[in-house]
């Protein structure tokens, strides 16, 4: 009976083709799990989509009614505070996977080719996924909320000829106000059903391209394996690994993540003392702010999100595996996260003269680190090859 | 070359940490009780000496009596109100205005919307204190316009400020239930879902190792 009805499907629907071809996806066998990373954001996007839509189902997008309705699903709704707490958790998750996800790419040299369309499908997502979480922080309606969206809206301000009409486009309104809480809930309703798309595009481009390694180089088919069983298993570990952290926030720490202001219904006659934004906005804030001049620092903050579209081009080296054999490249690296890490913290901060000045240190050595690699990474792999270097490595360059 | 300005960097950083840390203010970090009885002692000072100017509009009558408030209580403090009002203050918002020259602010979540959450609460409310011209001011919130409704000022000697500190106490722990009702079943449920998830994952590392037995045999690529 199944295998009829099966059969019955595919003259129609390519059903086990597709199941077979997944399942049986040539996967190298030396993945580290590093490369969990990718999974584990699409269990959280399926985390975010399905406490969004029953949260959809008692929030009321509405600034009279916003704040209050926040505190009926946290009081009144059964379970309201853990859809609300995983939700809002799983925000800062998200974001913190696809930054590993991210660093991993960079540390393996992941990005070169021919994975640039891979890589760039990720660039798009993670676009999708900042305008997302911006919107949607404005829901709640708290002060930071408010303030967060004011601030960034007005960014659009620097758009030239046309500055003030495009703040106005944005907010709906000459203020950030009714006309803008509702465009940002329909948008955040309707952004992660387009994320679901941008997915699948990147999974058929990854299926194209397959994994890289950590070696870089390419492998034995003795070292390819199927991904199911091997890989779906390895997955779930690192899921049930995921979950045991994702946890902890929500059932025992879930306002650490959460912003005292933000407790404070918004109150466009009242600024908060410090407008900060949520951490994983922190670094790029931060160069934002390092630019005396609102343009400059608009276009110095979105050069600082899309310049690792450029990474394919900027990495001349043909030494495989990233960061492995090349010790230059994997300074580089450690700096530039630690580098992000100073930023954040500048991004966090109130603006004093000395953190103005360690910002704008920081934000050369940001931006040092792209325009100098395709320099150092060709001088290096002059002297690799010089100093000698794996057999398997120097056959690759053949 | 890049890594040489790493290290004056970060100690910058971190020196820069300190500067701001002492310009802020000092919050005493004060344990606050979590405890059911304190809860509920925190419940009356609030029902009857913070509800005359305050109110709590996220708190109605019945969720007290689900906190654990005798029934005979919570009558008391509703008068003819029914059960599912909030807690309204007993005073007028406008009468507050034109005594305080401000409306109260509401309570409900008034433990978790100040930086520094239950410390700040805390320390505000054992931070009056007379100054030199004999007025009473206060440390953590200079400008407010509530008077000092505990006497913390005004105390005599330690034993006196000891039951001060213990009345501060008791409504910070109320408040933090009232911003986080379901706080404790939240923990309670927390320790269910670790435990859930602990074994989980080591049964799924099991098996892991289990289906990968023979790929690991074979050693490095």
């Amino acid at each position: 009976m199944f295998k009829r009805t099966l059969a019955w499907i595919d003259q129609r629907f390519p059903l086990t083709h597709f199941v077979k071809d997944t399942a049986e996806y040539g996967t190298p066998r030396n993945l580290s799990y590093w490369w969990n990373f990718g999974s584990l954001a699409g269990v959280v996007l399926v985390l975010q989509l399905v406490t969004g839509i029953f949260l959809a189902m008692h929030y009321k997008a509405d600034i009279a009614t916003a704040f209050d309705s926040i505190q009926h699903i946290m009081r009144d709704v059964n379970y309201g505070w853990l859809l609300r707490y995983m939700h809002s958790t799983g925000a800062s998750a998200f974001f913190a996977i696809i930054y590993i996800h991210m660093a991993r790419t960079l540390f393996y040299g992941s990005y070169r080719a021919p994975r640039e369309l891979l890589w760039w499908t990720g660039q798009g997502l993670l676009l999708l996924l900042m305008a997302t979480a911006f919107m949607g922080y404005l829901l709640p309606w708290g002060q930071m909320s408010y303030w967060g969206a004011a601030v960034i809206t007005n960014l659009f301000r620097a758009t030239p000829f046309f500055g003030e009409q495009v703040v106005h486009w944005l907010r709906g309104d000459f203020q950030v106000g009714d006309a803008t809480l509702t465009r940002f809930y329909a948008l955040h309703f309707l952004f992660p059903f387009i994320i679901v798309g941008a997915v699948l595009v990147h999974l058929i481009a990854l299926h194209t391209v397959k994994s890289s390694n950590p070696s870089g180089l390419e492998l034995k088919q003795k070292d390819i394996i199927p991904f199911h069983p091997y890989f779906t298993i390895k997955d779930l570990v690192g899921v049930g690994a995921y979950l045991m952290v994702f946890s902890v926030f929500v059932f025992f720490v879930p306002n650490t993540l959460i912003e005292a202001a933000n407790n404070i219904p918004a109150n466009p006659m009242q600024t908060p003392a410090h407008i900060v934004p949520e951490w994983y906005f922190l670094p790029f804030y931060a160069i934002l702010r390092s630019v005396p001049d609102l343009a400059g620092g608009v276009v110095a903050m979105g050069l600082s999100v899309l310049i690792f579209a450029a990474l394919p081009y900027l990495d001349r080296s043909r030494i495989s595996g990233g960061a492995v054999y090349r010790p230059v490249y994997r300074a580089m690296f450690f700096v530039f996260l630690v580098n992000m890490v100073v930023l954040g913290y500048v991004g966090a901060v109130p603006p004093t003269d000395r953190t103005i000045i360690i910002g704008q240190v920081a934000t050369l050595v940001y931006f040092g680190t792209f325009l100098f690699l395709p320099f150092v990474s060709k001088k290096e792999e002059a002297f690799l090859i010089k100093r000698g270097l794996p057999p398997a490595v120097m056959d690759s360059l053949k | 070359m890049k890594k040489h300005f790493l290290l004056p960097l970060l100690l910058s950083m971190f020196s820069s940490f300190a500067l701001a840390n002492e310009a802020e203010l000092v919050l005493d970090q004060t344990k606050i009780p979590t405890d059911k009885a304190s809860v509920l002692r925190g419940a009356e000072q609030v029902a009857t000496v913070c509800g005359a100017c305050h109110g709590l509009k996220y708190i109605q009558y019945r969720n007290l009596l689900e906190l654990g408030v005798p029934k005979e209580t919570v009558d008391a403090w509703r008068g003819d109100k029914p059960l599912n009002t909030a807690m309204q203050p007993q005073m007028a918002p406008a009468d507050a205005q034109a005594a305080f020259g401000v409306v109260p602010p509401d309570l409900s979540l008034m433990a978790i919307a100040r930086e520094g959450r239950e410390h700040y609460l805390y320390s505000y409310l054992m931070g009056y204190k007379a100054n030199e011209k004999g007025e009473i001011e206060n440390r953590i919130f200079t400008v407010t316009k509530m008077p000092d409704i505990l006497g913390i000022s005004g105390a005599a000697d330690d034993k006196q400020r000891e039951e001060i500190g213990a009345k501060a106490k008791d409504i910070t722990a109320f408040l933090n239930w009232a911003a986080d009702p379901h706080g404790e079943d939240r923990k309670n449920l927390g320790i269910y879902v670790m435990i859930y998830l602990f074994i989980m994952t080591i049964l799924l590392i099991l098996w892991k190792k289990q289906i990968w037995r023979k790929v690991d045999e074979m050693g490095p690529v």
